[in-house]
């Protein structure tokens, strides 16, 4: 590629974006702008604050403190890429390499070139130049042979950068089969969760078992005690000793070394980290290529199958899917049964919705199991129904996402609501009932887990289920309210938003911002059970279930109510949000 | 008898563009109307206000002989009509069958008539055999079948399909056709757009050309005929072709 022709590239890289910022209105233009700016100002600070870190905290630090600190910098380091990459999997060209493959410019550059633009992520941004700063500032206090700390953290930051690049790539091709890509990201966004949550489960569940038993005496608890701190420095000596075998963690290692005086581990590390940066880049070049020379699809393409066309109609018994669809649900109008059927079954495809339902539900898993295995802490009974009722909202906060923009999901789908005879009534019922089996079942296994952990009072669990219910009802009538004037846009195969205008984006994430406000209703009943408790009034008078059940009846009515105002509201806008969710983005 | 379609100075402005200049339309019913016109030209404006998909900036129109700006009455109009849209209108994550069975419930067809109308329509599509695929998985023309059926799944009184012969294959164009076909001799009406000037000559009874915006033409296809001109000269002619005839590329001419 020659000069003219990079300049050309940089100019349609630049029109893209330009044209995507005017798209998106002089708001979006300012957000853009200010969290470049921010980013610049973030950058910088954690270079500066790393630096004096170097300088005037670790000028006199063991060498294990050092290894430590860049061991959590580090690992810092990869979870916010991780998160990075769990948020946008598949690979996102900045310029899209198939549309220049029929052109005369050099593929190899190209690659290069999307490759360099995809450092532009906040984990680069905040951690290079912390990396940066820490690596400066021990060589200003400890010496010039900490200078090798420099080429290590870029080695490091390299070697996981090109990895990715091609596991993204790897995931683009065995995405192009659209089906599999919802297990695809389902098994990485479980694997992610399960990670993330590994501490977690290893302080509170494996080494609980650790833990003085209680009502031990004090030799043997001090016995025990002992015992575990033995454990504990074995385990700590074993983990430095495996980081050795880790890439990623030779940083650390190579931190160490240097304190220690030592330079070789860390020269190693060095040459380490780039041979394996450049076999993983090389390897995402040669996987890119093939993919778009479409080399990668033979075993898809053995598999097409040569169908005779059918000569005549034979009627066939209806499949197990289509019998769901074809479920009449007790007292749902026809019309708001179909679209919940068909909306349910539609979500429980769509990769994007089932990852963020495996989240909330692995979620709801591990904190269950983590609560479970503790021992019931002696809270007073008066704040067992806050708890309870605390459950019902998280279980509902956690499909907020969906509850608000019940129309984004729909994408080109929308599009048959509107031709739909439906009353629009109808459709607002359908959509809430699709999604009433996972918020009520979120719900009720939160409340199975508290029960069994607090020893709820039947009257209490009871109050909570009704909660379950008016907070269900609300938060659907609000929801509706949202998804009717704040529509967005959901990518397919993600839950990001597509672009959008600023002011939209800004009044949406408001909207979800004071969504909770929706769920406040829910604690007046415990919290006049409480008053009624301290005013010193009979206790025989079960004021918490009698207010709950009162506040289902009245949300109950404020949902059938508001319906109708709804439904016409959905029907003057039906144009409108169709406008939003349907806009493709380049 | 109140025509199928009837527009007065319909008008629809995208900012300051103005995408259908006063439209006055008429299409009796009964009637396999093609409407024409090069791209851009606003048919399938024309189609998305006519099937409550965009609002019209002015003027009015009746579908049906129902006006369509009446929210209940709207509603009405959509029982009895059927739309392929120009970016046709399917859930991803349903299967071929699914779908025509969430719109035959939304239409609150029978559940035997359903089934009965699925099986007949997917294998008049050729998409039987694709029972497992979702949309999301299906090729273009995959789709478009798809969206035929499901316009055609309620028997409407009236059809409107926006270039609904792009993208399909031969046979499934044939069968389409005569379904159209019958569709019209059993009284219904047939509204299309599309690029192919020999399809409508061949089935339309009707023509109406757009060209930026404006109705340049409308009339019976025996009455072109009468003329003694093709439906090509007659849209070359409306439209305006001598510019494009007067435009060489000068560096082909040596």
């Amino acid at each position: 590629m020659n000069w003219e022709q990079l300049k050309t590239i940089l100019w349609l890289r630049w029109r893209l974006t330009r044209n995507q910022w005017a798209r998106s209105g002089g708001l979006g233009a300012v957000i853009a702008a200010v969290v470049a700016v921010s980013m610049f100002v973030l950058g910088g600070v954690s270079f500066a604050g790393a630096l004096l870190g170097g300088i005037f905290g670790l000028g006199e630090a063991k060498p294990p403190v050092i290894m430590g600190i860049w061991f959590g910098v580090t690992v810092a380091f990869l979870f916010l890429w991780l998160i990075g990459l769990l948020n946008e999997l598949q690979r996102s060209e900045s310029i899209d390499l198939q549309r220049l493959m029929h052109l005369p410019v050099a593929l190899g550059q190209m690659f290069v070139m999307n490759y360099l633009v995809s450092h532009l992520a906040l984990s680069i941004v905040l951690f290079v130049p912390a990396m940066m700063g820490l690596g400066l500032g021990l060589v200003i206090s400890r010496g010039p042979a900490m200078l090798w700390l420099i080429p290590l953290a870029l080695g490091m930051v390299f070697m996981i950068t090109a990895w990715t690049y091609c596991l993204r790539g790897w995931l683009a091709t065995l995405m192009s089969n659209p089906r599999r890509r919802r297990t695809v990201i389902m098994g990485i966004t479980a694997a992610f969760i399960l990670l993330a949550q590994a501490p977690n489960l290893y302080f509170n569940v494996i080494l609980r078992f650790g833990r003085p038993t209680p009502g031990a005496t004090s030799a043997e608890a001090r016995r025990q005690r002992d015992a575990n701190k033995s454990f504990n420095q074995e385990k700590f000596n074993q983990l430095v000793a495996a980081q050795k075998f880790i890439p990623p963690l030779w940083l650390p290692v190579g931190a160490r070394a240097l304190a220690e005086g030592r330079v070789l581990p860390a020269w190693l590390g060095t040459l380490g980290c780039f041979a394996l940066g450049a076999l993983g880049l090389r390897r995402a070049y040669r996987s890119t290529l093939r993919f778009y020379h479409g080399e990668s699809g033979g075993k898809a393409a053995a598999q097409i199958k040569t169908v005779a066309t059918p000569t005549a109609t034979i009627p066939t018994p209806a499949k197990a899917g289509t019998r769901f669809l074809e479920l009449r649900l007790p007292a749902v109008p026809e019309q708001a049964a179909a679209l919940a059927l068909a909306t349910f079954r539609s979500m429980l495809r769509a990769p994007e919705v089932k990852m963020a339902w495996g989240t909330s539900f692995l979620v709801t898993l591990i904190l269950g199991c983590s609560l479970l295995f503790r021992t019931a802490p002696k809270l007073p009974e008066a704040v067992k129904p806050f708890i309870a009722t605390g459950a019902v909202a998280f279980s509902i906060f956690m499909l907020v996402q969906f509850l608000a923009n019940q129309f984004g999901f729909d994408r080109e789908g929308f599009r048959a609501l509107i031709l739909s005879p439906a009353d629009r009534r109808l459709i607002l019922i359908g959509k809430n009932l699709a999604c009433l089996p996972v918020s009520a079942g979120f719900g009720v296994l939160l409340l199975t887990v508290i029960t069994v952990w607090l020893h709820l009072s039947l009257s209490v669990l009871l109050a909570a289920l009704f909660q379950l219910v008016a907070l269900l009802l609300l938060v659907g009538l609000v929801g509706n309210l949202l998804s009717i004037l704040v529509p967005y846009r959901i990518q397919h195969g993600s839950m990001k938003p597509t672009k959008m205008p600023g002011l939209a984006m800004l009044v949406m994430m408001v909207c979800q911002m004071i969504f909770p406000v929706a769920m406040i209703p829910a604690f007046v009943p415990p919290l006049a059970g409480l008053l009624w408790e301290k005013a010193g009034w009979p206790d025989a008078v079960p004021v918490n279930l009698l207010l709950s059940i009162a506040l289902a009846g009245v949300a109950g009515l404020a949902y059938w109510q508001m319906l109708a105002p709804l439904g016409r509201l959905l029907q003057r806008r039906e144009t409108k949000i169709l406008g939003v969710v349907t806009v493709e983005v380049e | 008898m109140s025509p199928a379609i009837e527009t007065t100075n319909l008008t629809r402005d995208f900012g300051k563009f103005r995408a259908v200049n006063q439209l006055n339309l008429r299409v009796e019913a009964g009637r396999f109307y093609g409407f024409l016109g090069p791209n851009g030209a606003g048919k399938s404006t024309t189609i998305k206000m006519f099937t409550g998909l965009l609002a019209p900036s002015g003027g009015s129109m009746r579908i049906l002989g129902e006006d369509l700006s009446d929210p209940r009455r709207a509603l009405e109009v959509k029982r009895r009509i059927g739309v392929v849209p120009e970016n046709l209108a399917l859930f991803d994550n349903l299967t071929a069958r699914e779908h025509l069975t969430f719109i035959g419930r939304m239409y609150l067809l029978p559940p035997a008539t359903i089934r009965a109308r699925c099986d007949e329509l997917l294998a008049m599509m050729d998409l039987a055999h694709e029972e497992k695929k979702l949309t999301l998985e299906f090729s273009h023309g995959m789709k478009k079948k798809l969206a035929l059926a499901a316009a055609l799944i309620p028997n409407p009184d009236l059809l409107f399909l926006d270039e609904p012969f792009e993208g399909v294959d031969a046979v499934a164009s044939r069968v389409l056709r005569d379904t159209l076909k019958q569709c019209v001799g059993r009284g219904a009406t047939v509204f299309l757009t599309s690029h192919v000037l020999e399809i409508v000559e061949k089935l339309c009874s009707d023509v109406g050309i757009i060209a930026r915006g404006e109705l340049v033409h409308q009339g019976t296809m025996e009455e072109l005929r009468r003329d003694g001109s093709s439906l090509e000269d007659k849209f070359l002619a409306v439209v305006g072709n001598g510019e494009a005839e007067a435009q060489k590329l000068s560096w082909l001419e040596a």
